[in-house]
């Protein structure tokens, strides 16, 4: 399903919507937009550990977790960095897609990418289980998670350059402007290596933002998903 | 033979308002993309676009309210496939009403769950971009209604011929992107056009986008409200013609299944 999204969004919207965009507003829309479609993709990939968390709740997986011999540290960050990967190696094929379409490729940069889209990854699934063990409602938390994609997809320089969202509106700036998904988007296409949708003059910002947002989420998700666990209060 | 289908129309009325935190989520999911992603692409336009349809976002919200109609109707195909696969068409059989009834109850009730959940985004759309005069928006809910049959006849269509859940959310995907996407509702038609004719987009596409119903509607709406396109009492026939095939052939598909 994913699948047929992601290659229907090139095909169709992002053929055709580059034709509507202005040129001195961004050179390639084309590729600016299947650059930020990878790394939504990604971002809606890692989301569903968090669905995971409540299958295992029902399905009694979570006290099988709990019984087994290892810290409730390390299960969370386990988990975290689990959810991280799989969701690397579904979208990975989609990754490489996308690096077909738009060609081009600066190892050294795109390595340094790759790794700080790994780290984005293990964030988000840390943000996911994090808010799946607070919600505790697979109904809200598939309401709130939905809404709050719409939310840091939109806000975020995935699908328009930074400089667009400021002059549309300054909020929106802002939130885009340290909005991780914006941080990932614009990495991924400073490792493509194509100046026409470059837009970042220094990456060392946006990888600290993407190192600062998955510390906190681990972190966060190590003390709340501890606390939630005890006494079968995650019921 | 229309008590019958009032009560499966309240049946579904009732289901449908059992998810109302899902509906209020899905409604702010839309308002996002039109009041953050459209007021952004308002100032990324080329000069050839803004001659033609000024501003985005209005540009937009119709396309949007028809979106919103689209995905709400299509949920009926979701129910009716979880029947099937779980026989619930059994008991269905056992109540007192015809096949007819039943068949053409849930095809209505799609439609009308369709008009419910995009009666608040119309409204923001009337309320931003300016309001019809009331003739034109008898005829704005006429054809939304006829769209939403023929939608909800489509999705129930699918429903009944994919016996698995997963080969339902496969063709649904294919489908709702082939819908959302190849139409004039995120972008103006003659921007298809003109990538069919420089030969970088299938002309079969672009003849499917011509007559997608999303693009018949949403253009209908801009024309009242922006008063361009120009109004075609084609989009009205190819809308009708949509929905007569697809609620006929829901209905026929539905008692089929029904009487095995």
């Amino acid at each position: 399903m994913r699948a047929i999204w992601f290659v229907s969004q090139i095909a169709f919207f992002g053929l055709i919507a580059s034709r509507m965009i202005n040129v001195t507003a961004v050179a390639d829309y084309f590729r600016y937009y299947v650059g930020g479609l990878s790394v939504m993709t990604l971002y809606s990939a890692a989301i569903f550990i968090g669905f995971d968390i409540y299958e295992e709740a029902e399905h009694g997986v979570f006290e099988y977790l709990l019984s087994l011999p290892v810290s409730r540290q390390q299960l969370v960050l386990g988990r975290s960095i689990g959810g991280g990967i799989r969701s690397f190696i579904y979208v990975g094929p989609l990754i490489a897609i996308s690096l077909y379409v738009m060609g081009g490729l600066n190892p050294i940069a795109f390595l340094i990418s790759l790794f700080a889209l790994f780290l984005f990854s293990f964030g988000v699934s840390g943000m996911s289980i994090t808010i799946a063990v607070m919600i505790k409602s697979s109904d809200r938390f598939d309401i709130f998670m939905g809404v709050l994609d719409a939310l840091i997809v939109r806000l975020s320089t995935a699908m328009y350059p930074l400089a667009v969202v400021q002059a549309a509106n300054p909020a929106y700036g802002g939130i885009a402007a340290f909005n991780p998904v914006s941080f990932a988007a614009d990495l991924f296409r400073w490792g493509t290596g194509i100046p026409t949708i470059i837009t970042l003059d220094n990456p060392l910002w946006p990888v600290l933002g993407i190192v600062a947002f998955f510390g906190f989420f681990t972190l966060f998700g190590v003390v709340i998903y501890g606390k939630r666990i005890e006494g079968g209060s995650w019921r | 033979m229309m008590k019958g289908i009032l009560h499966i129309v309240e049946l579904d009325l009732r289901n449908f308002f059992r998810y109302k935190w899902w509906l209020v989520g899905l409604i702010s999911m839309n308002l996002a993309d039109l009041f953050i992603m459209a007021v952004v692409y308002n100032f990324m336009l080329n000069s050839q676009v803004t001659e033609r349809i000024e501003s985005y976002f209005n540009f937009f919200a119709p396309g949007l309210a028809v979106t919103g109609l689209f995905a709400s109707a299509f949920m009926i195909g979701r129910e009716v496939n979880m029947e099937r696969r779980r026989e619930i068409h059994h008991y269905m059989l056992s109540i007192p009403m015809s096949r007819y009834e039943l068949a053409f109850g849930r095809v209505i009730s799609g439609g009308i769950r369709g008009l419910v959940y995009m009666t608040p985004l119309l409204l923001t759309c009337f309320v931003f971009v300016g309001f019809p005069t009331v003739p034109q928006l008898l005829l704005i809910v006429f054809m939304l209604f006829m769209l939403a049959m023929g939608i909800s006849g489509l999705s129930i269509s699918i429903a009944v011929s994919t016996s698995s859940f997963e080969k339902f959310v496969t063709a649904r995907g294919l489908v709702y992107y082939t819908f959302f996407f190849c139409s004039s509702v995120f972008y103006p038609l003659f921007l298809i056009e003109d990538l069919g004719r420089s030969g970088q987009f299938p002309s079969i596409l672009v003849t499917f986008a011509e007559v997608n119903p999303l693009s018949n509607a949403s253009d209908m709406i801009r024309s009242f409200l922006m008063g361009t396109p120009a109004f075609s009492p084609y989009w009205i026939l190819s809308v009708a013609i949509f929905a007569l095939i697809f609620a006929l052939t829901a209905a026929f598909a539905y008692i089929k299944i029904l009487a095995r």
